[in-house]
């Protein structure tokens, strides 16, 4: 139950991050589980999952609220992959995912040095 | 820890600072501040929103396209809200036109735009914007600050709720505060996209490799062809002789220095300089309108794009009742019509362009010779930020004559009257007050540049043409070549404003303008060669017919006028050609044409490639044996009226003798004639009625900042260079940027423009009219009253 309730503290952490424009606060909370967190095998997936909500939820909220497909298909347009608005959405939920998970993994590996004893 | 940490990087770098041709992915993709706000933003809405510098609230209403409908109670709010309209919709174009004639491109895009950004540096919008602020009128400071104060709220605003458009979280950079000055930089932009040529260059590479014998027989300073000027005359007596002069020999160093200008503004990106105009525009007074009113028509053409150049909206405060549309970042109305008048513009095409070589001596290093004195040039520095490099450093040195543009062979300068500090602004507003003919001529005493043919139509049934602007006028020389800088043939001023192209109420009735020559031989004034400044008339020359044959003309006639495809050079060659070539089915094809370059017609096609392989066959042996460093198809304005003129009248004229032969015009076309069907059948097959013209010639609209996938388009269209729904090149991307039609009997006012009021890609207004421009709709140019009760108008309520 601790271990989940501090997933959701780093998800709200992550998300208020990212809402005020700290798109790299997905990073910190990764950061943060991975060290706090003795397991690699539990952080490194939970920060990569922080992260994963932090950047798919406001996208939702986006879609819900104006409806992104016209945006997607723009950005897709933008990047030079015609009108393939998948693109952007996977790529922008990729980065949210990849900011958690490193973090967490650089926190995991953090604690392996800190304290190798305990870390696993 | 070591893959984690190298991950870890790799991941924060791309995320900060991007890779490869990805954008910084953090704050580009964030949902929240990121790119993706353009889904927000293109969501509209009624609201009410608070704006720092408004003295009282003004209502404003957007129609379901779009259209602004702006009510104020003081001008100052005018303007402020305009300003606020643009930067709500326009951002982002607005900060590339300010940062294309600032010089400031390179800044944002990298060293791509380098050469750009010193081209502008050199050539001195910037300059000249500062000279401007610095002399402007009141009425134009107040607007000028008034309209930046709106900019700048938007940008505050937009900054605050993570709204800047997409484009700069993509780029990585944010907006700086707008000023006045900016807003002379976007008109300065707009004056040299439409009249800074390279004409005199080009001169000079002919003389020295085509021959000065040629060079002057085909490139003359007066049309060779049919015209029709809109101003037959008589005119005032000149108060200086024109300055014409046989051409001299241009020696090896004035011609090393005329093609290094040249080749470097050719690798400019295209836009940056005049190469010719397409616009059209005319009136039809109240005595021959079905209405009883004056008609007017208006269809200025430019490059097209998407965003595209206009922002339409309308004005109602204390000084202004104005509906049309404006340049986003500038606060007027440069086309459209108040409560009295309206008006439209195409480009009047003189010469404004003048390249002086200067005169330098080893025992006066830095100075020039100049009236019989050594003068030292004037410099001034910049550095150019440039992304991902390292600072440029440009000096630019100015004569008396402007900016050197050149060191290589002989060090040239330029004269441009875009140079010319001016109060076009203000002129402008007073156009945009303007209640009758005399108050208008009267606003536009101060226009210098670019020279426009301002069409003009009333609502007493009154109309007007005026060529307003600055004719420069050289004291002596030949100011179609680079001049001597020694100060003998400097520019000494202008034509007498009440000498200039123009008439009023004329007794036929109806005026025209289509970047033809204004002005018949018997004009005293020089103002430019028939070779690359002016239209070589085909439009003119159509839509003059077109208004003569009918008694009485609707506005409906104007619509249908601005989207007529008859091609009037087609309508002179063809009836020879069918007299000269052998009977084939893509003669019988000809023959039952109407010279209507419609998409399905294949006629159009066979005459389109015909009149290229007639050009070919009669120049191209010249321009191989002499080596000639010009494009000729660069030139193919020029040369086609002459080979008009030579197959109307002269068919044994000396140019179709090439290497000895005894060829005459009809000799060349038989030849011509059976080249086009055998490239037409290699490339599209051998039926001919299969040859369709939108199988070879489509439109495209582009995406401002190159987003090729933001493009709309191509799509098979229309027209061509010569119609009156021009289409030029192949796709073509220049086109009528905004058609009106205002019939002042019947008290209605349409128009569209292809595009869309938003530059968000997202927003159905991004290139929501599109559609309705290509196939020759119009929309009602409502009151702001009537816009508030249009179906799904959405209010927006400015508050202080």
């Amino acid at each position: 139950m601790i271990v989940f309730g501090a997933l959701i503290l780093a998800l709200i952490v992550s998300l208020a991050g990212v809402l005020a424009g700290a798109w790299w606060a997905p990073f910190v909370a990764g950061l943060a589980i991975g060290f706090i967190q003795p397991r690699a095998r539990v952080a490194v997936p939970a920060g990569a999952m922080v992260g994963l909500l932090a950047w798919a939820l406001p996208l939702a909220a986006v879609q819900v609220r104006y409806g992104a497909g016209s945006a997607a298909e723009s950005l897709a347009a933008i990047m030079g992959f015609g009108h393939q608005g998948a693109i952007p959405v996977v790529l922008t939920c990729a980065v949210g995912l990849l900011l958690g998970l490193t973090g967490a993994w650089f926190g995991s590996a953090a604690r392996s040095l800190a304290y190798p004893a305990i870390s696993r | 820890m070591i893959a984690a940490l190298v991950v870890s990087a790799a991941v924060l770098y791309a995320a900060f600072a991007g890779a490869g041709p990805l954008p910084a992915l953090g704050p580009a993709f964030n949902p929240v501040t990121g790119a993706w706000t353009m889904a927000a933003d293109a969501a509209i809405g009624s609201q009410t929103l608070r704006l720092a510098g408004l003295e009282k609230p003004v209502n404003v209403t957007l129609e379901a396209d779009g259209t602004s409908h702006i009510v104020a109670q003081t001008d100052h709010d005018l303007f402020l809200a305009t300003g606020y309209m643009h930067a709500r919709f326009r951002l982002f174009q607005m900060d590339l036109l300010r940062r294309q004639g600032e010089g400031r491109l390179s800044e944002v895009v990298g060293k791509a735009a380098l050469d750009s950004d010193r081209f502008e540096l050199q050539l001195g919008l910037l300059r000249t914007a500062q000279a401007e602020w610095n002399a402007a009128s009141q009425r134009s400071r107040d607007a000028g600050v008034a309209y930046a104060q709106g900019v700048n709220d938007r940008i505050s605003e937009a900054e605050t709720n993570h709204q800047l458009p997409a484009m700069f979280a993509l780029l990585g950079y944010q907006p700086k505060p707008w000023t006045p000055i900016d807003s002379l930089i976007v008109k300065g932009d707009m004056t040299q996209t439409l009249n800074f040529t390279d004409t005199p260059l080009v001169m000079a590479l002919l003389e020295k490799s085509l021959g000065a014998d040629l060079t002057s027989q085909w490139f003359t300073t007066l049309p060779p062809n049919p015209q029709s000027p809109y101003d037959p005359g008589p005119y005032p007596p000149a108060v200086a002789p024109a300055p014409i002069a046989a051409v001299s020999h241009v020696t090896d160093s004035e011609a090393v220095a005329a093609a290094d200008v040249y080749q470097r503004l050719a690798s400019l990106p295209a836009g940056l300089i005049a190469t010719g105009g397409d616009s059209n525009n005319w009136a039809v007074a109240g005595s021959r309108s079905t209405s009883g009113g004056a008609l007017m028509a208006g269809d200025p053409h430019l490059h097209l794009t998407l965003p595209a150049i206009w922002y339409q909206l309308t004005w109602d405060s204390p000084s202004y009742h104005v509906s049309g549309v404006s340049i986003p970042g500038t606060p007027a109305i440069l086309i459209g019509h108040n409560q009295h008048i309206s008006w439209s513009l195409t480009d009047a095409q003189n010469q404004q362009t003048f390249f002086y070589l200067e005169h330098e001596d080893s025992a006066h290093p830095g100075q020039y010779l100049w009236k019989g004195a050594w003068k030292s040039y004037s410099t001034v520095s910049y550095d150019i930020p440039v992304l991902g490099g390292a600072t440029d450093h440009l000096a630019v040195k100015i004569s008396v004559h402007g900016p050197v543009i050149t060191e290589r062979g002989q060090t040239t300068s330029v004269w441009w009257a875009g140079n010319i500090p001016s109060q076009d602004l203000d002129v402008l507003l007073g156009v945009d007050q303007a209640g009758n003919y005399q108050q208008f001529r009267d606003a536009l005493r101060g226009w210098y540049s670019p020279t426009h043919n301002f069409v003009y139509a009333d609502d007493q049934g009154n109309i007007g043409l005026i060529s307003a602007g600055y004719y420069p006028q050289v004291a002596a020389g030949q100011p179609w070549l680079p001049m001597p800088g020694t100060g003998e043939d400097d520019v000494v001023g202008t034509i007498p404003f009440d000498s200039i192209p123009q008439v009023y109420n004329p007794p036929s009735g109806i005026i025209w303008s289509a970047n033809q020559r204004q002005v018949t031989a018997d004009y005293p004034y020089y103002i430019g060669t028939a070779s690359n400044f002016f239209d070589p008339g085909y439009r003119a020359n159509e839509i003059h017919r077109a208004l003569s044959q009918s008694s009485k003309l609707s506005a409906a006639d104007m619509a249908a006028l601005q989207t007529d495809t008859r091609d009037f050079l087609a309508s002179e060659i063809v009836p020879i050609l069918l007299q000269v070539i052998p009977s084939s089915p893509s003669k019988d094809l000809l023959t039952n044409w109407d010279y209507r370059m419609e998409i399905n017609s294949p006629a159009a096609t066979i005459w389109w490639t015909f009149w290229q392989s007639y050009l070919a066959a009669t120049f191209d042996s010249y321009w191989h044996s002499r080596g000639v460093t010009v494009s000729r198809s660069e030139l193919n304005d020029a040369l086609g009226q002459d080979l008009e003129a030579w197959t109307l009248g002269d068919p044994s004229n000396a140019a179709f003798t090439y290497g000895g032969s005894s060829n005459t015009a009809f000799d060349v076309m038989r030849t011509a004639f059976a080249s086009t069907l055998s490239s037409l059948t290699k490339q599209l097959g051998s039926d001919p009625s299969t040859w369709t013209w939108g199988t070879v010639h489509q439109r495209v609209i582009e995406n401002l900042a190159q987003v090729k996938g933001l493009d709309y388009g191509p799509r098979p269209d229309r027209g061509d260079a010569n119609t009156p729904l021009a289409a030029p090149d192949f796709p073509s991307s220049h086109g009528p940027s905004w058609r009106m039609v205002v019939d002042w009997g019947a008290g209605t006012f349409q128009a569209i423009y292809p595009g869309g009021q938003s530059e968000n890609p997202a927003s159905t207004w991004y290139s929501d009219r599109v559609d309705a421009w290509f196939n020759g709709k119009y929309a009602a140019m409502l009151s702001a009253d009537a816009a508030a009760k249009s179906g799904g108008a959405k209010t927006w309520s400015l508050q202080p």
